[in-house]
């Protein structure tokens, strides 16, 4: 039975959107037309005729975004120790989602520190690797739960960038996150996550990206577990005087409290790396 | 693919063909497809094919009276607009309910017209009999490759991106005594040794390119413990992600272990335990540096060591040699090398040493040595001789060393045991030269550059010439006329003598053919032909027939004479080689009687036809003293043997041979040894000789 805190979307209809879902997405298409090359590997990375030389090709035409991926395969996530020398082997070493997901941080302007929350990226990175950590455990591709997290806060830039204020607000108000969630579906008709899933669904990233940001408050739902227990540590190690909330609750009792303490430090330990390695510094 | 037809230009499509598109959707029931527009500010269905009719169970009026957001459950309030974008063509994957109320998981693709008002959307169900069929072929796929490296006593890994795993099997955790969550991603890596660690990532990014590349590398358990493997990758590509690899480990430490106590077998001794030769010609050469000072070599020998083996045997002897060996280990220096070079020899090998600390080195050892020990209840000193050489521009390679140093031993076996002696110059060069000596010989026996005189033998009675005795002789072309006395010897230790016998007697038998087809019946009757201690073997006999056969001598041709000496060394296999060549019909004599020590009883037995009376007793003949000659031919006439007096060099001397009885009578005053071709011409001018 699902047993969720959150409003129903009928409940939420009746709450006064600030914010256009629509021209939001809109706006992104404007975007992509200003980073063609970005939005080109959007579309034809998840093909399955599609290979490490042809979008490497494709990639080396975006010099910054080629540089940002050559900087990833030699990252100490991927553990190469700097063997990467080429674009084509380092779209090997990464993958092609990665690829994606990396053409979609540029595409959406999730680069620019400039115009995200505070923090964004701290928080983002430790997301990303503890859904990458925990992925096995919840019968999940780590690459996939990977780039599931460096992209599940594209919605709440979103909505920081379009309403920075009053999303600062909110989120100074609404510390947790089931609570934030259901003060941004109050304010925007839309709670974050599911805005991701959406932008996602429409560049055509798999349902596996996209069902567990669209079943995260589902704490019934296996898929949305992971993403929920990512969160909660994300929030541990980046939120200030942040409080737990018990891990069991979020994942159906797949995890436990002392199964964290070493995913706790290899996040740690990792996410600045990986963040660098995201933003090319 | 696509199909254009002339009639068709730029996007005007003719009404016939849109109609017939048209139609075709309309009566679809394979595929789904609405229209819907805003009516109002409400959006609404206005069209549905066949196939969405039948897809949502509803009838074409009930889905124009629905609203639309009814068929998406999943939408929250305002998102319905997400799927009419009049932008662009929206994909979006979630349940669509249907009139019975159940959700069925569809992919909506939503697009918008020319005018933007109106969206087609096509709902393809992705809960489909076929979908599922191929996810249950796909999970069950998956399963059983996880059951299979999961159960697959093979460590094997399975990466996901990059360096970073996704899976590894128990085989692999019980291997390195981690759990998978501690290797899984990178994890993986800490237990490969941090210097095998770039070749294992080097070999994995060959892997991903494409290629199986192998990678051996030590890994480190969790419990310190570390395993030889060889990881072997193979490239893992899935369509739409990239690539990975799938890496399977063997554990080779074990066979490794094996392999190195078979290396260590090959290269020590199983008694001692100390290198062998092999290993100390190998440890010599990778240390050997030509013209520059800095290695030493002692050579020791242990003085008597037979004695002990044949009184106390060969435990005793063995037990003997572990005690040398300790001691030795004992006494050198740490970094210096002790080798048994075999028997009761031994090597000890220094570096950067100079002459004073290796003959102090080699008296340390010589003391240590020297005290007693108890072997089968007998107090026995062990004394070695000891050669020293240390290194010197002399030397070009690292055998040079070694063989100095064994000839410094035996120069300190010969200055009388229990000596330390350091090879001087003129030894050294003797010894080259003896050395050079014997590849000549070798060289001069292979190009049958040995030749044979023949001195006739005679009667004593006639004075008629009865056989010849082959002679061998070698003219250097350096060094002259080199002597049997010299170069009979050489061969013996040289291990040539076999091939110079071989050689002495074939050339003999094709003589003797020669001259009967010369000769007829003034052919020599018998050659005698001398035979080495070293040939009497087995084999003797055999090769002697084989000689026989290839000329076509009958056996009465040939007589073996056999020193004394070698006859004294093993008599009893003497004895028995002596029988088979008396069986094959030839005819025997023992050469030099009266120098060595036969027992005169042994003497009875052995199957001999003739005595040789060496030539020092036919040369005391001229100083009055016969005593020794008399006796042996009276000897011999008392044991029905004949008896040969060599050396004679005058005409008093055959008088008294003639006289004392003597059967035949060789020597210069008779006739000087002559080559094949003189003997041929001596014999046709002395006439017929007796037969």
């Amino acid at each position: 039975m699902t047993v969720t805190p959150l409003p129903t979307p009928g409940s939420v209809r009746t709450a006064v959107p600030v914010f256009d879902i629509e021209k939001v997405l809109a706006s992104i298409d404007t975007m992509a037309t200003q980073r063609p090359v970005a939005a080109q590997i959007v579309s034809v990375a998840n093909s399955d005729d599609t290979s490490a030389k042809a979008l490497s090709r494709i990639l080396a035409a975006d010099v910054a975004l080629a540089s940002r991926v050559m900087k990833l395969a030699n990252s100490a996530y991927f553990g190469m120790r700097g063997r990467v020398t080429s674009l084509q082997f380092a779209v090997t070493v990464v993958g092609f989602t990665t690829v994606r997901t990396m053409a979609t941080v540029a595409l959406t302007n999730l680069d620019d520190e400039s115009r995200l929350p505070e923090d964004f990226w701290q928080g983002t990175t430790s997301l990303a690797l503890a859904a990458s950590l925990l992925a096995p455990r919840f019968g999940e591709r780590p690459q996939d739960a990977l780039c599931m997290g460096l992209l599940a806060q594209l919605g709440a830039a979103l909505f920081h960038h379009n309403d920075h204020d009053g999303y600062a607000q909110l989120c100074a108000e609404h510390p947790t996150l089931v609570g934030r969630r259901y003060a941004e579906g109050r304010r925007y008709g839309i709670y974050a996550s599911r805005l991701t899933a959406i932008a996602l669904e429409q560049w055509g990233f798999p349902s596996t990206m996209t069902v567990p940001l669209n079943q995260i408050d589902d704490l019934s739902s296996g898929e949305g577990a992971l993403l929920r227990a990512a969160f909660e540590v994300a929030a541990r190690l980046t939120v200030p005087d942040y409080e737990p909330v018990p891990i069991a609750r979020f994942t159906r009792g797949q995890l436990r409290e002392e199964d964290l303490p070493p995913l706790l430090e290899q996040v740690r330990t990792d996410a600045d790396d990986l963040r660098r390695a995201m933003l090319g510094e | 693919m696509s199909v254009s037809f002339s009639a068709v230009h730029d996007d005007l499509v003719p009404p016939e063909i849109i109609s017939t598109v048209f139609y075709s959707a309309t009566v679809s029931d394979t595929m789904a497809v609405m229209v819907a527009e805003i009516d109002g500010g409400v959006p609404r269905l206005t069209w549905c094919n066949q196939g969405a009719v039948q897809l949502l169970g509803y009838g074409l009026d009930d889905l124009r009276a629905l609203p639309l957001d009814h068929l998406f459950p999943s939408l929250g309030s305002g998102e319905l607009k997400l799927l009419m974008r009049r932008e662009r063509t929206v994909r979006m994957t979630m349940p669509v309910r249907t009139a019975s109320g159940a959700d069925v998981e569809s992919l909506i693709v939503s697009t918008p017209s020319p005018g933007g008002r109106m969206w087609a959307m096509r709902v393809v169900s992705t809960a489909n009999e076929q979908e599922r069929a191929l996810r249950a072929t796909a999970d069950a796929h998956e399963r059983r490759f996880s059951t299979l490296t999961e159960r697959s006593p093979v460590p094997t890994l399975l990466s996901e991106q990059g360096m970073r795993l996704a899976h590894v099997n128990d085989a692999f955790c019980t291997l390195v005594g981690l759990r998978a969550e501690q290797l899984l991603g990178t994890g993986w890596l800490d237990t490969v040794h941090p210097d095998d660690l770039d070749d294992v990532i080097e070999r994995v990014a060959d892997a991903l390119e494409g290629g199986d590349a192998e990678a051996k590398a030590r890994l480190v358990l969790a419990d310190g413990d570390v395993r030889t493997t060889i990881i072997r990758f193979a490239h893992l590509f899935t369509p739409g992600v990239g690539a990975g690899f799938v890496g399977t480990i063997e554990d080779i430490t074990d066979r490794l272990a094996f392999e190195a106590q078979l290396a260590h077998q090959a290269n020590h001794d199983p008694l001692t335990g100390l290198p062998n030769r092999t290993l100390l010609a190998e440890y010599v050469a990778e240390r050997f540096r030509p013209g520059i000072a800095g290695l030493a070599c002692l050579f020791l020998d242990l003085d008597n060591f037979k004695v002990v083996n044949d009184s106390l045997g060969h435990a005793a002897g063995d037990e003997l040699l572990v005690e040398v060996a300790a001691r030795l280990r004992a006494t050198v220096r740490p970094g210096d090398l002790v080798a048994r070079f075999g028997g009761d020899e031994f090597v000890v090998v220094c570096e950067n040493v100079d002459e004073t600390s290796a003959v102090s080195l080699a008296e340390r050892v010589s003391v240590s040595l020297a005290v007693p020990l108890h072997l089968g209840g007998v107090g026995v000193r062990p004394y070695a001789s000891v050669g020293v050489t240390v290194q010197t521009a002399e030397h070009q390679a690292a055998d040079d060393l070694i063989r100095d140093c064994d000839i410094a031993m035996y120069q300190a076996k010969a200055g009388g045991k229990g000596r330390i002696t350091v090879l001087d110059q003129q030894a050294r060069a003797e010894a080259r030269d003896k050395l050079r000596l014997v590849a000549e010989l070798r060289d001069a026996v292979e190009r049958r550059e040995i030749t044979l005189l023949y001195q006739p033998i005679f009667d004593t009675a006639e004075r008629r010439p009865v056989a010849v005795e082959s002679l061998a002789r070698w003219h250097h072309a350096e060094r002259g006329t080199i002597s049997p006395v010299t170069f009979i010897p050489l061969a013996e230790e040289s291990g040539l003598i076999t091939s110079l016998g071989m050689l002495v007697l074939d050339e003999t038998c094709r003589q003797m053919a020669e001259w009967d087809r010369l000769l007829g019946s003034a052919a020599p009757p018998r050659a005698n032909v001398n035979v080495s201690a070293l040939q009497l073997d087995t084999n003797l006999a055999a090769q002697v027939a084989d000689a026989l056969v290839r000329h076509g001598l009958d056996s009465s041709r040939v007589s073996i004479e056999i020193t004394e000496s070698a006859l004294m060394k093993d008599p009893d296999s003497a004895r028995e080689v002596l029988q088979q060549l008396r069986d094959l019909g030839v005819e025997l004599a023992i050469d030099d009687f009266g120098t060595g020590y036969s027992s005169l009883a042994y003497l009875r037995h052995l199957p001999v036809d003739c005595l040789k009376v060496d030539r020092s007793f036919v040369a005391e003949l001229a100083e009055g003293h016969a005593e020794i000659a008399s006796a042996v031919i009276a000897l011999a006439r008392n044991l029905n043997l004949c008896t040969v007096a060599e050396g004679v060099e005058t005409a008093e001397q055959a008088d008294e041979l003639t006289r004392l009885g003597a059967s035949y009578l060789q020597g210069f005053s008779l006739a000087m040894p002559m080559t094949g071709g003189a003997s041929a011409a001596w014999f046709a001018a002395h006439g017929e000789p007796a037969r």
